[in-house]
């Protein structure tokens, strides 16, 4: 697809929006084409939000033009997809589909049969096999976003001119989903629409996209095609300049903490593992491999079924979570929103809301001063920004929220530190600066072991990688044989 | 010295805007409001109103609610409704009258004995929200039918009269003319109000209100702080239901239920003040007092009967109205803040 572009679908010259003193768009130029994926990518607040803000008339731009009209003057859909797609949860993707569609005459007969071959045609055109009966809430992320495409792409046929705008598609999916949805994205801009992708992950934008448009600070920092772009490149201009990369000096193994023998529960099966002081060790697979379950089953907070894990030779018990905490386990959940945190209280709150049982008793006075003493400490530790700690953990941005979440943790000065994806929907900074404070944790001796769906991160940061297929182990991986391909192709069953 | 005087003037500063802050409309509007109806009302009523009685009618009328409303800030900092209050406080009074008059118990075990009863009725909500896991909004709702019932069969359905002058003294005694009544709520609004705003255990009950999941995986026993919650709150409106029954001087057993209304639009009230939308002690009883303000203001310049109905009804309504919005908005800046504070940090 790349350099032999349809004709021009939108066009967006000097597009600036301020807010109060600080200017969030600085004079963006962007072109979208038939048959074109245009990525642009950008850390929170680089002004990609805004963006889309002024494409879907949310907000209106203070200079500049969107054109929305083709080179041959008839006009352009803009479609979006926002983050939470919009979808009833409780109805299936058939009655998703028509909602919106008779509100001329709300009380006329429903077609069932008709509504159901639609749909089934609308969601088998764009490559997925998914049960359109079945409620949304059923299908997993990724086939809800596309379910969600489908909706925004239909009646396209009668009106060629669309662009599908998807922002942060891929926040919420983990590795094989990305790709599902990766093929679709394509396929929609083979059909001939314009696709506007907004995302913070770099090597999906490299994956999918044709052209790059990289944001800073609300201004175009690069515009490229894919063919001159590679991933360096990339973190060069989001973050402003070369992010090291990871030195992960050999520090040797300790002594061994966690032992874990023939754990069952959730996916996995008879699982197997020995992680010793100072090191990092990963869990790779696909989703439903059990790469996702291994921590909450270790930590006790999931059931299992058979099966024992130690730290430290003493046997840590399923569902009994202040002893794990006793003990010097730490779990930061994959979800943040869901486990991780409590978003309506403040970052102080948050940080301290582990208590280390045996140290304070849930009688004992709060301290507000020593806290925020405390608080200020860990912020300088972890660079997060502001440094406001009595500020509510929602008004952070993701990359800060999930720094503090660390720092709870961190603080009980775990001897085991469990992460699930721990630099998920974070940018390229914070996600080098979430890294350097495990590999810290590591070579003050604790045992880390990390569930990721990002290989490049496992790859980077640990000494050896779990690769789990069907709820088992089925690679090892370590030293030199730990490289991105080796993970990914050990996760595919055969 | 020109870094100190900096330190110094931002340490001023500070001070200002953290000043600025606790003054504001946005965090203490009821106390703006209390302000301006008091004027109001002197003005119209001007014989009537601005005078100690009235401040002293006002204070005792509404330490039932005020205790009743104190205990149901616990649950609903912890997540939980109890819609059952308004029987759970019938409850106690009728059952503190059953037990002296009908029972002839001493004092002493008649009320220790309706106490324990309460306490057994905020254990039966908190195991049937967390064992049985029905939303505490039908369990409380059941409960409070269940103990309708129970309020009948004890009573059968009549007033208990003679409840001896012991009793009545508990509510009814003054010190510097004021009853008994009002230092009890004093001393109840003091006790919760440490527990939940200076110790670990108010924080875990806030956090669980928070995000019940999270906070379990922080180790707090987020079933317990439920069960205990809903416990606090039943023994709470058990003491209103025997402060009440004791100022009446009789075990009426239709007094319940009305109480409810009044507790929850003071606690969601007092969400909205001081605290930036979580429930809490001090908010709570200043919004009971500026509602009873307006009531007994409106009474006084001769408003008809039905007016506390709905005085009470249309604050509720304003109050949630207020916070929804007040969260959303604080969302939508926060998207705002983010991007700012990020374009600073790069």
């Amino acid at each position: 697809m790349t350099g032999a572009h349809g004709r021009t679908l939108v066009r967006v010259e000097g597009l600036t929006k301020a807010f109060g003193a600080t200017t969030a768009l600085g004079g963006v130029d962007l072109t979208i084409h038939a048959g074109e994926v245009v990525a642009v990518v950008g850390h929170n607040g680089s002004g990609k939000s805004t963006l889309v803000k002024l494409l879907a008339g949310f907000h209106s731009p203070d200079g500049g033009t969107v054109d929305t009209r083709t080179s041959g003057g008839s006009p352009t859909e803009l479609r979006f997809i926002h983050q939470d797609l919009g979808l009833v949860g409780s109805l299936s993707t058939v009655e998703n589909l028509a909602l919106g569609t008779n509100t001329v005459r709300p009380w006329r007969r429903l077609r069932r049969s008709d509504e159901r071959r639609e749909a089934r045609e609308l969601v088998r055109r764009l490559g997925v096999d998914a049960d359109v009966d079945a409620p949304i809430e059923m299908l997993s992320p990724a086939e809800r976003t596309i379910v969600a495409i489908a909706r925004a792409l239909r009646g396209w046929d009668e009106l060629p001119e669309v662009v599908l705008v998807l922002d942060e598609p891929t926040a919420a999916l983990h590795g094989a989903e990305v790709d599902q949805l990766m093929d679709v994205v394509r396929r929609v801009a083979e059909h001939g629409a314009g696709v506007l992708f907004i995302s913070h992950r770099l090597d999906e934008v490299l994956d999918v996209a044709d052209t790059i448009v990289a944001l800073r600070n609300g201004r175009v920092v690069g515009n490229l095609l894919r063919s001159e772009a590679d991933y360096a490149r990339l973190v060069e201009l989001v973050a402003g300049h070369a992010v090291e990369e990871l030195d992960r000096r050999d520090t040797g193994r300790g002594t061994e903490v966690l032992r874990v023998r023939g754990l069952s529960g959730g996916a996995i099966r008879l699982f197997d593992a020995s992680v010793h002081a100072g090191e990092i060790v990963g869990l790779a697979g696909i989703l439903g491999s059990g790469r996702d379950d291994v921590c909450a089953a270790v930590f006790g907070a999931a059931h299992r079924t058979s099966g024992a894990v130690a730290v430290h030779g003493r046997e840590v018990a399923a569902g009994d979570i202040r002893d794990s905490i006793r003990q010097g386990v730490a779990f930061v959940p994959g979800d943040r929103h869901r486990h991780g945190a409590v978003m309506t209280m403040t970052a102080v709150e948050n940080l301290v809301s582990v208590l280390i049982p045996g140290a304070t008793s849930p009688w004992h006075r709060v301290r507000r001063r020593s806290e925020l003493r405390e608080a200020a400490r860990w912020f300088d530790a972890c660079g997060v920004l502001p440094a406001q700690p009595e500020m509510e953990l929602t008004q952070f941005s993701g990359g800060n929220q999930q720094k503090i979440v660390l720092a709870k943790w961190l603080r009980t000065q775990p001897q085991l530190l469990l992460l699930e994806e721990p630099t998920q929907g974070v940018d390229v900074g914070a996600r080098a600066a979430i890294h350097r404070l495990i590999v810290d944790a590591a070579e003050r001796g604790a045992a880390v072991l990390v569930a990721s769906s990002e290989t490049k991160e496992l790859a980077q940061l640990c000494d050896r990688v779990l690769v789990l297929a069907d709820g088992v182990v089925v690679e090892e991986l370590s030293g030199s044989e730990l490289t991105e391909n080796r993970i990914l192709h050990a996760s595919v069953p055969a | 010295m020109s870094v100190a005087s900096t330190a110094h003037h931002e340490q001023t500063d500070s001070v200002w805007r953290d000043l600025r802050q606790l003054l504001s409309f946005r965090n203490i509007s009821a106390i703006y409001i209390w302000v301006a109806m008091v004027i109001l009302f002197s003005v119209l009523a001007p014989e009537t109103f601005p005078t100690l009685d009235t401040v002293r009618i006002v204070l005792t009328d509404q330490a039932v609610t005020a205790v009743l409303a104190i205990g149901l800030v616990i649950p609903l900092a912890a997540g939980a409704f109890d819609l059952s209050i308004g029987s759970q406080l019938g409850l106690g009074a009728i059952l503190v009258a059953w037990l002296l008059r009908t029972q002839g118990l001493g004092l002493v075990p008649a009320i220790i004995g309706t106490l324990a009863i309460g306490a057994c009725v905020g254990l039966a909500n908190g195991l049937l929200v967390t064992k049985a896991k029905i939303s505490s909004f039908i369990t409380t709702l059941g409960m409070s039918s269940v103990l309708l019932a129970l309020i009948s069969w004890v009573s059968q359905d009549s007033q208990i009269l003679n409840l001896g002058s012991g009793f009545q003294q508990i509510a009814n005694r003054q010190i510097l003319s004021i009853p008994m009544s009002v230092y009890i709520m004093v001393v109840l609004a003091i006790c919760v109000w440490y527990i939940l705003d200076n110790t670990y255990l108010g924080r875990a009950v806030y956090a669980t209100g928070g995000n019940a999941e999270a906070a379990r995986l922080a180790g707090i026993g987020t079933d317990r702080v439920i069960i205990v919650s809903l416990i606090s709150c039943s023994l709470l409106a058990t003491v209103a239901g025997i402060v009440l029954s004791s100022s009446l001087a009789t075990g009426d057993p239709t007094v319940g239920p009305p109480y409810m209304l009044p507790a929850f639009a003071a606690a969601f009230l007092g969400s909205t003040q001081f605290r930036n939308g979580r429930f809490n002690i001090l908010g709570t009883i200043v919004a009971v007092y500026v509602l009873a303000t307006g009531v007994k203001g409106l009474q006084l310049i001769g408003a008809p009967v039905w007016i506390p109905e709905l005085f009470n009804g249309v604050a509720l309504l304003i109050a949630v109205a207020v916070t929804r919005r007040r969260s959303s908005r604080k969302r939508a800046r926060s998207a705002e803040t983010t991007s700012l504070t990020a374009d600073q940090a790069a």
